[in-house]
């Protein structure tokens, strides 16, 4: 899967809003530089949606990680970039 | 005072198969039961392997005798330290139906904890597993006399299971208790079996099912309505090792019944609208649900994919299930009928319970939990005439977060109070700008402690350090917004801080 940032960005973006309608317009507003479970307030289920949607989506597999070692939007969008590429 | 029927779950189950839900006083007896005429099924799937019941019943056996090679006498109490696999189940079966004690120790607990609880406990063996390993060194350091058995061992020859009675006592579990401070309930065998063949009643296929194991063996709910009653109506059961692999997991094993947490169910359903499919499978037919109360929503939403959802409500001191809702569709709020072998009364408004099921007490605790015999749960209930009851709220002040765990707001306050510059705090759950329940915690800076401080930011320095205290909390316990308040908080003529109450 061929994807830009932005692109990966947008669509995790989606995931972050299906995994709580009630997120929408704290995501619509957010920049990569917010941080997971304070800025978000993700819980662990909150995060574990997130993990299972993005593996879904991106045809990929978190292999030795867990949503922990993810402080920011940014470093997810990295990994994901990096597990593309 | 009331003591419901057996009967009452009768007609949710065909004839022959409610005949076949019978009461054990112990578990050799059930399992004496389960590994002759379950023998050739599979008991357990794990990592790629599956284990027959005769299988398993075999490991047990070579298990115990590396057990009695390291202990002697009887009622020893052995630690348990495991996340879940199928030596895990090994270990603990081997340990009850030796008449011993299992004490099970939650895997996420650190190094320092491990210890504390080999102390608190009495624990004299501890069987963990190797991927913890790393986490004995302080028991090896500062508790020589306690035995370490790696969780993989065997042995050549077999001991035979060990005859006791009702009253023995089975396994020790953590619990937030009625208070929230973590506390060790003692479960007696027949307690245990109580738990076990509750989670047979209200619904039609009961024998030889497909269970998925998400829920840790660690909390009564996976140990008991998971495993126990697998393992007691011959079902396979299969270990989701890691719980994001666990809608890959539903489509290889595919379970035709589930015990999870509400938030799990909403997960799932949210996923399954996400990507226009089923994520739980089309053969799962069942989903036991509780541990945290049960949306209505959740009920209506499975029964559009062809799932019964059945809330239930238990305690880790009443062996997991003491009711449950074979009729959710049509009472969709409530946590269901009182099962049989209980007493239950309602005392301004508090559910009390007495029966067979209910814990022998706290182990070092000195209160006596029970009044008269009763145990009080602190939970407010209502009981319509056809039985059913509703939970209507909590006497005392625990925040129950959507993945089951209990917070006592006033155990992560104290340790947060033993900084310095903290005059009073309040942890609480809070709605955040995108309408997510979270934890908070506000503090109220105490002025000559500030003074002290070397930093120039001071702010910054206070942050630092709350956020430091806050990162040693085990994960559900950390709060998600720290704020320092410029002003005391509002208090009541006694001075006590007068709690938010945001998401009530």
């Amino acid at each position: 899967m061929q994807l830009t940032r932005s692109e990966i960005v947008e669509e995790l973006k989606k995931i972050l809003i299906t995994s709580d309608e009630k997120n929408r317009a704290l995501v619509e507003r957010c920049t990569e530089d917010w941080e997971l479970t304070t800025d978000f307030g993700f819980t662990s289920i909150g995060i574990l949606y997130i993990v299972i949607a993005v593996e879904e989506t991106f045809g990929i597999r978190f292999e030795n990680v867990s949503m922990s070692d993810f402080r920011t939007l940014g470093n997810v969008v990295d990994y994901i970039e990096e597990k593309l590429q | 005072m009331h003591s419901p029927s057996k009967e009452i779950f009768a007609k949710y189950t065909d004839p022959e198969t409610f005949a076949r839900i019978q009461d054990f006083e112990t578990v050799t007896q059930m399992w004496e039961r389960s590994r002759k005429e379950f023998a050739s099924d599979v008991a357990i799937e794990d990592n790629g392997e599956k284990y027959t019941y005769a299988k398993l019943d075999q490991d047990m056996a070579a298990f115990r005798t590396v057990l009695r090679e390291h202990t002697e006498g009887e009622q020893v109490r052995v630690g348990i330290y495991s996340p879940n696999c199928y030596d895990f189940v090994k270990a603990y079966m081997a340990v009850v139906t030796l008449g011993y004690t299992a004490v099970i120790l939650p895997a996420q607990l650190p190094a320092p904890a491990v210890f504390g609880c080999c102390m608190k406990f009495g624990i004299r063996t501890l069987v963990y597993s190797p991927a913890l390993a790393d986490n004995l060194s302080v028991v090896a350091a500062q508790a020589p006399h306690v035995a370490r058995i790696d969780i993989t061992s065997g042995s050549d020859t077999a001991t035979e299971a060990v005859a006791c009675t009702g009253k023995t006592p089975c396994v020790i579990m953590f619990t937030g208790g009625t208070t929230g401070q973590s506390k060790g309930a003692l479960l007696s065998n027949e307690a245990v079996m109580q738990g076990t063949v509750n989670g047979c009643y209200g619904y039609r296929e009961v024998f030889r099912q497909r269970y998925l194991l998400v829920l840790p063996m660690s909390h009564v709910f996976g140990l008991i309505r998971n495993l126990m009653t697998s393992l007691y109506t011959g079902s396979s059961l299969y270990i989701c090792r890691n719980n994001k692999d666990m809608f890959r997991d539903i489509a290889v094993f595919k379970p035709n019944i589930l015990v999870v947490v509400p938030a799990l169910v909403e997960m799932a359903l949210a996923l399954s609208g996400k990507f226009g499919r089923n994520m739980l499978g089309e053969d799962l037919k069942t989903i036991i649900c509780g541990a945290a109360p049960v949306s209505p929503y959740l009920v209506t939403e499975c029964a559009r994919y062809g799932i019964t959802l059945l809330p239930g409500y238990g305690l880790t001191e009443s062996a997991n299930l003491v009711s449950g809702n074979p009729e959710s569709l049509t009472h969709t709020d409530s946590v269901g009928m009182l099962f049989p072998n209980q007493e239950y009364r309602i005392e301004n408004g508090e559910l009390w319970l007495k029966g067979r099921n209910m814990m022998t007490g706290y182990i070092g605790e000195d209160e006596d939990p029970y009044t008269d015999g009763w145990f009080r749960t602190g939970d407010l209930v209502r009981i319509d005439e056809d039985g059913y009851m509703y939970i209507t709220g909590r006497i005392k002040e625990l925040i129950i977060l959507s993945n089951g765990e209990n917070i006592s707001p006033a155990v992560l306050e104290a340790r947060f109070d033993e900084l310095p510059f903290v005059a009073a705090s309040q942890v609480f759950e809070d709605i955040a700008e995108g309408g997510q329940h979270i934890l908070a915690l506000e503090i109220v800076p105490r002025e000559a402690g500030v003074a002290a401080i070397q930093a120039e930011d001071k702010h910054a320095y206070m942050m630092a350090e709350l956020n430091r205290v806050n990162s040693e909390q085990q994960g559900h316990e950390r709060v998600s917004r720290i704020e320092i308040r410029t002003s005391d908080f509002e208090r009541t003529p006694s001075m006590k801080i007068v709690r938010y109450k945001k998401c009530n």
